[in-house]
């Protein structure tokens, strides 16, 4: 795991109130005894559903710039914050969606930002609150797969934002978060290419978030979401476990910043593919046409022209 | 806040409405205007309105700022303008009440454009200022020239906006009482074109108010104290243009006159052609009445103000002077003006009195000038200052280009020009009984959905209703028949009744994103389920059509299938979009209603491929008619920057920027302003006592929403009817009673035309004509044989000769050249009398020269051809056409050939019709003349015809009868008219005419009665007046030409020419004169000066130099000292032309 240097005291955990702290120094304290010092998320997804603002929700404290109505540039951002020895750092990255389309531009910024990072949890972050998934929704998560490999997907969990949210036509709440995070589950599976199988054992977590100020608060005056539970907590943890979930981590290197080299691939099936021509192919071609040959007289000229025809071959 | 927020989206979504014609002629003007308002003076419109509030006892109005682009002008000044949205209300209902005065107005909505938006917010400020502001309206009704055409009307009603706000202006400073502007400031209102308020106190006489129109307030229903607040003027001086228009000078001048009508010409940008062709008339209107009346200093001023030379306008001018005779108005265009302002720098300084704005509307008339035009002036030394005839020049200098007509008749370019103008449209109680109607049901509408007539929206329905159907009513007195207060009674009392169902059905497109609740929204618009929704599933898959009754009122509702915002679903979206275009066709919606998430962060721009999508699949009109949607609409504002929430309304209004300003980036269209209404479909959502969803801001979203629709269908329908008026205004047998252009059909009764002659006569117009001359010159019979002989020199010889020799040639060359002209003119006579003689075998004479006898009446000794030429263009241009062709001379009775326009475009071809003319002879007695010319260019046909014949009984009597058929703008005019001419002396001759004509449903009749008098060989004068009837309108004109000619007439070529003519029509004097001279300067050169004026002060002065020598770069010397000259008399223009 690389080391990241600028890593700011996490003092945004102690604007949380104590009942979070306290789960949150708990969780934590699960890195110390895994003896791991740092940890690096990976926060993606459209433009405008919240992902910097779910960063600045976790971190406590206004970290990465949030405009309601501007996008915030191209350019990811990493916040790291570390406390007693455990760092944590959080990669914002700018909506992929520009104009109807993936930004390719964005993507590769992001692929540059990460070089010789090594990337322990995707968030996927999207709304809770909009009923339909859509083909840029599959273009983002094919995206991502593209950039990183699918088997980014094993390390990752779906963020749902604006989960404060009371669900249209009377569904229960419940029902709708489950319906809304298969759907975009699907959406994920169908872009990563990931098969029933790759995900067995390790199915990508869903982690509800609401960062408005407006969240509902319990008597411990947590942040909660519409099922009570308390949300910060909850997705310290669910990156906690996806951390330790057996998965390796994703080290994006040259390779993988800089894509395949065509050159590279299939290199070694090159004699294989000689030799199968030469075996199963040249040989009995040359066969049948000199069967063919000896069969039926011929033209001068077409006995010269197959000769040749031959040789080359 | 809110409210306010929708009045202004409102008014914008108004304009979206507008029909194609307002686009296009708007467009270029809007153009114009925003460009030059940026420009111009934004700081000045804060001067004024700081002023303004100042003067108000309670201003409630913030000044705002007017920028260069007015969408945001007025999101931005929304919230500054309706704080106090009670206030707003107040003033609506006093421009309500107003309003109902004025009744009768046209509704022509779809002329508000982006300035009656704006005017809209404008008047609703300044709450006072209203009465004014109703004044001048119900001042228009006078309407008569009124002539506004269809094209001209949006244009005109422009103007009137404008004039509201002058109004406007004026009122809130009335209400000031006492606040003076005298301090020369120039004030700015624009809104979008340049007011442009000048005072100069010391100038200013408040006397000269006056009450500019005294009678036509007083018809002025109720409401308008206006008289006392206008004759205490006050002083304040307020000109406010908008759109160009320019009240300036004229303005003062008129109001100095008090008599006269409108010195404000308005300026009818008629056909789309407005800016240029206009621009260049304006010029006139500076120069106004001040030379009549107004006091020398501020004559001084206002001259200096409006002209600023221009050379080289003249011709143009003339050509609107005339019109502007005939129609007694003056056109200008307001950009021009505008410009001419800034140029200047100058402040225009008007009469004390803002008065304004009354005259102007009443004099309204719409002049178009449109390539016609051009042509007509190109006529050069026609009629000049519209004062019927002007005496020809004599020699070279009428370079007509087209030929003249047989009978002399105005060319039909200038009869479509007048038509343009004169269309305007009658008082028509029909449709302002169905605008009641549909303003009434309106007001039920409103009143089902709950909302009281204060509503923003409603109110500005009721007064785009109202302005519109002003702009287009005529009588002041009839405005009181129809008031907003009968209709709302109206409308209360049959909503009580509960009878008389609601004719009324509002059609609604729902487009937008998959998912945003477009389904879910017709469900709560007629709450209930209509649609099947399902949050994850595409719950639309097809477009359908939803009815049903909400409040009794029938809703259709097309549902659609949701679109994709992917770039690469867009060929799916254009699949979905075409199935709706297909099912739309038949039934096209009455507004589109957009949908989208209030709650989404569409700053990616990721709505633009669905939104060019929609463009591209039904054209950006869509955008002209819908309103957007936000729906989930109750969620909360997302976190400011600081971490606190941030205020609902910001949000809202933010996000409807967001997504107005990516549907006009998808359509390119800077105007659209499509307003915003609010949906929340959760059934989670707050509701009031009454069970209807309130949004957090307080709003009752579902009626604003629907009643947004309802006012712009309502508005649709409005428009539909006063434009099915139009329509059939320009049908030529339409039920519609029109007015037909008495001045026009005035001016051609008065001119009087020449006799159709036998084919042996033709050339005895000298004999007609010039009586006196034949008796008087048989003294000098042989001179020329009698003198000693003499041969020509050749060109080397001449050479040799010294200057004083050679100027002792020349002089002799002229000397004789002189006298063999007359032998021969005396020689020509005299076979002639040895022909009538002989009666006999005459026939060998060409014919078909009748097209010269106009010519010949003032140059009788230009020698007639078989086929003239055209005359050649002054340039050597080799693409000209008439270089390039030429007529052939064929023998054929029947005189056939092409008509050239020679304004068409550089180097066209120009000829665009055919003309045939032909003499016939019946009895060998009776000419009959005929000639007939089809043109047609891109635009439009035309057609002329002409017959003439006439009839000699007895000594010097005969009779000539007539029958034209011309185009006179859409319709065709008949004509048919007979005249008689007398000499009952030897130097009078007198004459007596009738006319009848039929344009369109009208028949008008006319009487006129001329006398020529000669008093010798040089001078003679022609008085003529008339009187033109039609359905108990009369108009009074009358003319008077002299003519002095040089002494060796016809071989001088002084010749100088007084004309004057007035006219008189609806109490509206017109009178002009024009002053012509045209003296020989040298052997080879030839001076023209010409001047006219008329009453408004509009004048020009040209003087023209023809030389056939090389004097051009001596000439260009006199274009500083023109310069200088106007400088001094800067309200005349003057032409420099030189060949």
């Amino acid at each position: 795991m690389a080391a990241f240097q600028m890593s700011r005291e996490w003092i945004g955990i102690q604007q949380f109130p104590p009942a979070t702290q306290t789960k949150l120094l708990e969780i934590l304290g699960k890195y110390k005894e895994e003896d791991v010092s740092s940890l690096t998320v990976l926060v993606m997804g459209k433009g405008g559903v919240g992902k910097s603002s779910t960063v600045n929700s976790v971190i406590g404290e206004k970290a990465a710039a949030v405009s309601t109505f501007q996008s915030e540039g191209l350019r990811p951002s990493l916040v790291s914050r570390s406390r007693s020895g455990f760092t944590l750092n959080i990669i914002d990255t700018p909506g992929l969606i520009e104009g109807g389309y993936v930004n390719d531009q964005a993507v590769n910024l992001i692929k540059g930002f990460l070089l010789n990072k090594t990337i322990d949890v995707l968030l996927y972050v999207d709304r809770l609150d909009v009923y339909r998934v859509d083909d840029l929704d599959r273009q983002v998560v094919t995206a991502i797969t593209d950039a990183f490999g699918k088997e980014i997907w094993k390390k990752s969990a779906l963020v749902l934002s604006h989960a404060q949210f009371s669900p249209p036509d009377g569904l229960n709440y419940d029902l709708f978060v489950s319906r809304r995070s298969d759907a975009l589950l699907k959406v994920i599976c169908a872009g990563a290419q990931l098969k029933k199988q790759d995900l067995q054992g390790s199915s990508i977590p869903v982690i509800l978030v609401e960062n408005s100020g407006r969240c509902h608060k319990n008597e411990s005056d947590e942040k909660i979401l519409p099922d009570g539970t308390s949300w910060i907590p909850n997705f310290v943890k669910t990156i906690t476990e996806i951390s330790f979930n057996g998965n390796k981590p994703i080290h994006v290197d040259k390779k993988l910043v800089e894509g395949p080299n065509p050159n590279e691939k299939g290199k070694r099936l090159i004699p294989l593919i000689v030799a199968f021509q030469y075996l199963l192919l040249m040989k009995p071609l040359v066969r049948a046409i000199k069967s063919d040959v000896a069969r039926e007289s011929k033209q001068a000229w077409e006995m010269r022209d197959s000769g040749l025809a031959s040789r080359k071959t | 806040m809110g409210d306010g927020a929708e009045i202004v989206n409102m008014s914008e979504g108004e304009e979206k409405k507008l029909p194609e014609d307002r686009i296009s002629d708007e467009q270029v003007e809007k153009n114009e205007l925003v460009g030059s308002d940026e420009a111009s003076d934004s700081d000045n419109e804060e001067e004024i309105f700081e002023e303004a509030i100042g003067s108000q006892e309670a201003p409630k109005t913030e000044p705002f700022e007017v920028d260069g682009l007015h969408e945001d002008l007025r999101l931005e000044a929304t919230p500054e303008n309706f704080k106090d949205e009670h206030e707003v209300v107040d003033d609506l209902e006093e421009v309500s009440s107003n309003e109902s005065g004025v009744k009768d107005s046209k509704t022509y909505h779809s002329i508000v454009g982006e300035s009656h938006g704006e005017v809209n917010v404008q008047d609703i400020t300044t709450g006072e200022a209203e009465r004014d502001l109703v004044t001048p309206k119900m001042n228009d009704d006078k309407g008569e020239a009124g002539e506004e055409i269809s094209h001209g009307q949006i244009d005109s009603s422009l103007d009137v906006v404008e004039n509201s706000e002058k109004a406007t202006c004026s009122g809130s400073n009335l209400a000031g009482e006492d606040v003076n502007m005298q301090n020369g400031n120039t004030h700015s209102f624009p809104e979008n074109g340049i007011i442009s308020v000048s005072a100069l106190s010391e100038e200013t006489r408040n006397d000269s108010i006056e009450d500019i129109n005294w009678e036509e307030k007083a018809d002025v229903s109720a409401g308008m104290e206006t008289e006392e607040e206008i004759g205490g003027g006050e002083g304040t001086n307020k000109n406010c243009s908008e759109n160009g228009f320019v009240c300036i000078n004229n303005v003062s001048g008129e109001q100095r006159n008090g008599e006269t009508g409108a010195g404000y010409s308005s300026v009818k940008m008629a056909s789309g052609d407005k800016s240029l062709n206009d621009s260049l008339e304006i010029l006139n209107v500076g120069t106004s009445s001040p030379l009549e009346k107004s006091s020398p200093e501020e004559k001084g001023e206002i001259e200096g103000h409006s002209s600023s030379g221009f050379p080289g306008v003249t011709c143009r001018e003339h050509e609107t002077v005339q019109n502007s005779n005939v129609r007694h108005d003056v056109q200008q265009s307001p950009q021009r003006n505008k410009d001419l302002e800034k140029q200047q720098g100058s402040r225009v300084n008007i009469g004390p009195e803002i008065t304004v704005s009354p005259h102007v509307e009443r004099e309204f008339e719409v002049v178009s000038s449109d390539s016609r035009t051009e042509s007509v002036s190109s006529l050069p030394p026609a009629r000049p200052a519209g004062l019927g005839r002007a005496a020809p020049l004599l020699g070279p200098t009428p370079r007509v280009t087209q030929q003249p007509r047989v009978n002399g008749n105005v060319s039909h370019d200038q009869h479509q020009q007048v038509e343009d103008s004169t269309a305007e449209t009658d008082e028509h109680d029909e449709t302002r009984e169905k605008l009641q109607l549909i303003r009434v049901k309106f007001l039920r509408l409103a009143h089902r959905l709950g909302q009281t007539p204060h509503n923003v929206v409603v109110a500005q329905v009721l007064y785009r209703l109202g302005l519109a159907e002003q702009l287009r009513g005529r009588s002041g007195s009839r405005v009181g028949a129809f008031s907003f207060d009968r209709a709302s009674a109206m409308a209360e009392q049959l909503e009580a009744a509960g009878q008389d169902p609601l004719d009324f059905s509002c059609t609604i497109m729902v487009l937008g994103k998959s998912g945003v609740g477009k389904s879910t929204t017709i469900n709560s618009i007629f709450d209930e389920v209509k649609m099947s929704t399902d949050a994850f599933q595409m719950g639309t898959k097809r477009v359908q059509n939803v009815e049903g009754f909400v409040q009794g009122i029938k809703v259709r509702v097309i549902d659609t299938p949701g679109l994709l915002p992917s770039w690469s679903d867009q060929h799916k979206n254009e699949k979905i979009l075409r199935s709706v275009r297909a099912f739309i066709k038949k039934n096209p919606p009455d507004i589109v209603l957009y949908l989208d998430r209030l709650d989404t962060q569409s700053r990616d721009s990721g709505d633009m491929p669905l939104l060019r999508t929609i463009i591209d699949v039904f054209g950006p009109s869509i955008w002209f008619n819908a309103i957007v949607g936000l729906t989930h609409a109750a969620s909360a504002p997302p976190d400011g920057p600081n971490g606190t929430a941030s205020s609902y309304d910001m949000f809202v209004t933010q996000r409807s920027h967001v997504i107005q300003q990516a549907i006009r980036q998808a359509a390119g269209d800077v105007r659209l302003m499509n307003p915003v209404s609010l949906v929340e479909n959760h059934s989670a959502c707050r509701t009031n006592r009454a069970g209807q969803r309130v949004l957090p801001n307080g709003q009752v979203w579902k009626p604003h929403l629907l009643l947004l629709s309802f006012a712009s269908k309502i508005l649709a329908e409005a428009n539909a009817l006063l434009k099915s008026q139009d329509n059939t205004a320009g049908r030529p047998f339409a039920a519609r009673s029109k007015a037909p252009p008495l001045p026009f059909l005035l001016s051609s009764l008065l001119q009087s035309r020449p006799q159709a002659k036998l084919p042996e006569e033709q050339y005895g117009d000298g004999e007609d004509e010039d009586g006196l001359d034949e008796s008087s010159d048989s003294d000098e019979e042989s001179e020329y044989d009698q003198l000693p002989p003499f041969k020509r020199l050749t060109k080397a010889e001449m050479a040799k000769l010294s200057k004083s020799q050679k100027k002792q040639y020349l002089d002799e060359m002229d000397y004789r050249e002189k006298l063999f002209m007359k032998k021969q003119m005396k020689e020509e006579r005299k076979r002639r009398k040895m022909l009538k003689k002989f009666a006999a075998e005459i026939k060998d004479l060409p014919n078909g020269h009748s097209e010269n006898v106009e010519e010949e009446r003032s140059e009788p000794a230009s020698v007639p051809v078989p086929m003239p030429d055209l005359s050649l263009p002054a340039s050597f241009d080799s693409d000209n056409p008439t270089h390039r062709y030429r007529s052939l001379d064929s023998s054929n009775q029947w005189l056939v050939r092409a008509v050239l326009e020679t304004h068409g475009w550089d180097h066209d071809v120009g000829y665009e019709g055919v003309s045939a003319e032909r003499l016939f002879v019946i009895k060998e007695k009776i000419p009959i003349s005929f000639s007939g010319q089809v043109t047609k260019d891109k635009k439009d046909a035309t057609v002329q015809l002409e017959m003439a014949s006439s009839v000699k009984h007895g000594k010097g009597r005969s009779t000539s009868l007539g029958f034209d058929m011309q185009n006179v703008g859409k319709e065709l005019a008949y004509t048919v008219r007979s005249d008689t001419r007398f000499k009952n002396f030897r130097n009078n001759k007198a004459a007596a005419g009738l006319s009848v004509t039929l344009l369109g449903d009208s028949v008008s009749a006319g009487l006129k009665v001329e006398d020529k008098l000669i008093a010798n060989k040089w001078f003679r004068m022609v008085m003529s007046g008339g009187a033109m009837t039609s359905r108990g309108d009369v108009a009074y004109g009358g003319s008077l030409e002299a003519q002095l000619r040089d002494k060796d007439y016809p071989l001088g070529q002084c010749l100088s020419t007084l004309g004057l003519s007035v006219m008189d029509w609806h109490g509206d004097l017109a009178i002009g004169g024009n002053i012509q001279s045209q003296v020989p300067i040298g052997r080879s050169s030839n001076l023209i000066a010409r001047a006219n004026l008329n009453n408004r002060g509009a004048g020009q002065v040209s003087i023209r130099v023809n030389s056939s020598e090389q004097l051009q770069l001596a000439m260009v010397a006199l274009v500083p000292l023109f310069k200088k000259l106007l400088g001094y008399y800067s309200s005349q223009q003057m032409q420099y032309g030189q060949r």
